[in-house]
């Protein structure tokens, strides 16, 4: 029989969620300002990175910018992406292209007990 | 400078930022060309029609029974022939997928397991979680006095839980993690040490936990991971400096990011309760899987597989459902196929073992 029992100690936290806690948006700007220490100093330093990193990001956001001059529209990705994906033979699909491949037939024999039926 | 006209500095290059993200998404909408974002208008005018399937045609063919909690990852070996998974139970398993038998059950000594990846050869597993540490154990080792196989490697570094692990291809001398501390990690298994370290404090990258990586079966040197920050990124594993490109769109976690088969697309499930294909080349947002519900159940996209054509895109939700998506029209053409695979009854609930 099986049961969902834990190995440890129920007083431990559960790795259920270890990532939800406050992550529910992205923060606004505004909050990654570092706190300013009394005399300054320490936050002068935090923030010249702060904004040499906005910086960074003012420059990809750019060359993306200007990238997307030369890039084709969505119609050219997608009549590429319906070829590839015809090309290619799947047995999990009721109708697919190309040879039958051996190693399927395996999986399709099925385990023990069991009544299978495959397209 | 004073630390008041840093500030002013600071708030203006904030602007900036968002006001050429503003018009990059600009941009991009009119770079949508087809009629219904995008992929499904464009293959609707152009005359496919969506698969279907019969009431019989996906049986569940093979069910491995043996953990006692919920399973939480799962990975194929290359040849296709075995699994390893990793479950709440604090054990890996090894599955002979073909005749449902265990080769190993590898009690771990960190329980709180997240993650489980087959090495190239499927000589080596790799898992990482809660303790922060990516642990290699080499199937071929004898175990110790106690029956249990000892780790031949511990991969440490990462300041915060190993969310996903994956194998580069063609090699068992290195993996790629991704972690809580907003990092993804390249690591050199032979010497145990870090090779680049994606993201972090002063790199551009994710801003928020990395929850998942893939990494592209065409070109090793490309991987995508996916965060906290609602966003996927592109990565080249030759520059750790700066991701080759951020893709936005979604408006929760990225749970769950898959390369396209064709190694040119990926695939993304999110908190927000849709997947999406993203182009690599150009950054275009593909399409955007999601349906209607009337009712108030959270449906949060936990994990994702692709077809071995990429034509089915299998999407396992927080609720237990299981939906099989038809990527080129965009169509839900099998839903809650699973009922059974429930989280918390032991079986496998990571994304079904026979897509390959």
């Amino acid at each position: 029989m099986e049961t969902d029992s834990t190995p440890m100690d129920d007083s431990l936290p559960s790795p259920g969620e270890p990532r939800r806690e406050d992550q529910h948006r992205t923060p606004s700007p505004s909050t990654l300002l570092p706190k300013t220490q009394p005399n300054g100093f320490y936050g002068k330093h935090r923030l010249a990175a702060a904004i040499s990193n906005l910086q960074n990001q003012i420059n990809y956001l750019q060359e993306e910018l200007d990238q997307l001059e030369e890039i084709g529209e969505a119609s050219i990705v997608c009549k590429e992406l319906i070829s590839s994906v015809e090309s290619i033979p799947d047995p999990l699909l009721p109708l697919s292209k190309g040879p039958t491949n051996i190693n399927w037939d395996r999986w399709f024999k099925g385990a023990q007990n069991s009544r299978k039926r495959w397209i | 400078m004073s630390v008041a006209e840093l500030k002013a500095r600071h708030v203006a290059a904030t602007e900036t930022v968002n006001s050429l993200r503003e018009r990059l998404q600009q941009k991009r909408l009119l770079l949508l060309d087809t009629d219904v974002v995008a992929v499904a208008g464009y293959a609707k005018a152009h005359g496919k029609s969506s698969v279907s399937f019969g009431a019989t045609d996906l049986v569940c063919c093979r069910t491995l029974q043996g953990h006692t909690g919920k399973v939480y990852s799962l990975d194929w070996t290359p040849e296709k022939n075995r699994i390893v998974s990793a479950s709440q139970d604090g054990r890996l398993i090894v599955w002979n997928a073909l005749t449902s038998q265990k080769t190993h059950a590898i009690k771990l000594p960190c329980a709180w397991v997240m993650t489980c990846a087959f090495s190239p050869t499927g000589q080596f597993v790799a898992c990482g979680g809660l303790d922060s540490v990516c642990s290699i154990f080499n199937l071929n080792s004898p175990s110790d006095k106690d029956g249990n196989l000892p780790e031949s490697k511990m991969l440490s570094g990462h300041k915060g839980y190993v969310s996903s692990c994956q194998y580069v291809p063609d090699e068992d001398t290195h993996l790629i993690t991704s972690s809580g501390d907003h990092t993804c990690v390249l690591w050199d298994i032979t010497t145990g040490l870090r090779t680049s370290v994606f993201g972090g404090e002063f790199q551009s990258g994710h801003t928020a936990d990395v929850l998942s990586v893939s990494i592209n079966g065409s070109n090793s040197r490309m991987f995508v991971s996916g965060s906290c920050d609602s966003t996927a990124r592109l990565w080249d594993t030759r520059v750790a400096s700066r991701a080759v490109r951020t893709f936005h769109g979604h408006e929760g976690d990225v749970n769950t990011v898959k390369f396209f088969p064709d190694g040119n697309r990926f695939g993304t499930g999110s908190d927000d309760g849709t997947c999406r294909l993203f182009d690599i080349r150009t950054g275009h947002q593909l399409q955007e899987y999601y349906q209607q519900h009337s009712d108030d159940e959270v449906r949060h996209v936990t994990s994702i597989a692709f077809s071995i054509s990429g034509r089915l895109l299998f999407a396992g939700y927080s609720n237990g459902d299981c939906y099989v998506w038809d990527t080129l029209l965009a169509q839900c053409i099998a839903g809650k196929i699973w009922p059974l695979f429930l989280k918390g009854n032991g079986k496998c609930t990571h994304m079904p073992f026979w897509l390959f």
